[in-house]
């Protein structure tokens, strides 16, 4: 196989890992060795040439040729048949939608979150049930970090440097879930998103990490709850729009289904109920108003909202389409809330996964 | 043992750095204003041109946190002596 990685060779286990630590090349963790033999085992697995291009990753540009994101998946844990869904992940966040460049720097907290849906989620073991976001399933933690390790270096934003995020968020080490589609009455995020039902895909949006929303009861009582959860003024939804991601749980799936909401229902109602009096969020301050102006001087921020008028309501997003809505974790009291980065960017792009032949 | 390096070699540098201002007075400087702080950039405008006299071309970025477009860049760089290509907030 033609790799054209430089070699290194390092007698002794316990120095190999620290040169890891001293060239920079890991997140603050240790890796898995990146060995020939099991680089050359992914790349195999998907059939595919070792020095075909995914495109640059930003912001330095290393260029994604499919061996260094094999080489980086070893490091993060995967097993060959976890590559395709790294493969696909690649691909939906260097989508131009995405701004992978801004996500990578911005001082906002925002990571890109993948998520898996299909089949494939189910065979390799992916969370989708209790603790979704947490740690404790190979599959999630070692498709999840190898994307963070190959965009670490790769794309060079570290925490240091040009990686400008204030606070950031623990996903930065690892970032993936799957929805579950099994315990689901509603159709799975990427069917919805245009893929084939029975198909496997992958869907990347930028995200902060999930504000649990106390979400229990008739259909009315939760999207009371999620709506004020949604509308919040520190979320840069409410001043900026661009996308938000709602993560339920099957039991209040269960509970909308039975009493007749579809998800597209659940979307609509959402979507005009988490609405802010403009008054409100004018009292945020000045920059608000800043990004407000930049985001209608760029065409972002629709028209039909009287921008000088204290009384408009302002929506989280520009259409009830942004807000996303998938169905994951146990059967109990709490759902999700996840903001997006606004109308700078981080959207959510969809690709399926390609099986090997 | 043996493995393989995650990153690429870095890129040797392409072209060797001009020569640095001597002083803004006089100077060509391209402003790019990103967006993000109007005012504030219109405030670098003034004190570059009225107090330090430089001779400024403000030059607006479609968005502030997406990468210039290149024709903006090559705008910015063309009969210039320096560049102020963003506020970072």
């Amino acid at each position: 196989m033609n790799l054209v990685s430089e070699r290194l060779n390092v007698d002794d286990y316990e120095e190999a890992i620290e040169l890891f630590y001293k060239r920079h090349w890991t997140d603050g963790l240790p890796v898995v060795l990146p060995t020939p033999r099991r680089v050359e085992a992914l790349i195999e697995h998907v059939g595919r040439d070792p020095q075909e291009s995914l495109g640059a990753i930003p912001p330095r540009g290393g260029e994604a040729t499919l061996e260094k994101p094999a080489i980086n998946a070893v490091m993060g844990g995967c097993q060959p048949e976890h590559f395709p869904v790294v493969l696909a992940a690649m691909e939906a966040l260097l989508d131009p939608a995405h701004n992978l460049n801004g996500v990578s720097q911005t001082t906002h907290m925002c990571v890109s979150l993948i998520i898996v849906n299909g089949p494939i989620a189910r065979e390799l073991g992916f969370n989708s049930r209790d603790g979704v976001f947490g740690n404790g399933y190979r599959a999630n933690a070692a498709v999840g970090r190898a994307v963070r390790l190959a965009l670490w270096n790769l794309g060079g934003a570290f925490p240091w440097d040009t990686d400008k995020s204030t606070l950031s968020h623990p996903g930065e080490y690892a970032f993936c879930i799957a929805e579950e589609e099994e315990d689901n009455p509603w159709p799975p995020l990427h069917v919805e998103r245009g893929c084939p039902p029975g198909s496997d895909a992958v869907t990347v949006f930028a995200c902060e990490g999930p504000h649990s929303v106390f979400c229990y009861g008739t259909p009315e009582e939760m999207l009371h709850v999620l709506v004020d959860s949604l509308q919040a003024l520190g979320s840069n939804n409410i001043h900026v729009l661009g996308q938000t991601l709602v993560t339920l749980n099957p039991l209040n799936a269960e509970e909308f289904a039975k009493r007749g909401w579809s998800k597209q229902d659940v979307r609509m109602y959402l979507w005009e109920h988490a609405r802010r009096p403009l008054a409100e969020v004018r009292a945020c301050g000045v920059i608000h108003e800043q990004f407000r102006k930049m985001e209608r001087d760029a065409g972002r921020y629709p028209l039909r909202y009287d921008l000088e008028n204290p009384t408009t309501r302002l929506p989280v997003t520009a259409s009830p389409e942004d807000i996303h809505i998938i169905v994951a974790g146990g059967r109990s009291y709490f759902a999700a809330v996840l903001p997006g980065w606004g109308g700078f960017g981080g959207f959510a792009v969809t690709r399926p996964i390609r099986r090997p032949r | 043992m043996e493995f393989l390096s995650p990153v690429w070699p870095a890129a040797a540098a392409v072209r060797p750095p001009k020569k640095r201002l001597q002083g803004i007075q006089g100077a060509r400087i391209a402003l790019v204003d990103d967006n993000l702080d109007t005012a504030f950039t219109t405030h670098l405008e003034a004190l570059l041109t009225e107090r330090a006299g430089a001779k400024v071309r403000r030059l607006v970025k479609p968005s502030g946190t997406a990468p210039s477009p290149r024709e903006l860049i090559e705008e910015a760089a063309a009969g210039t002596d320096a560049a102020v290509v963003g506020i970072g907030l």
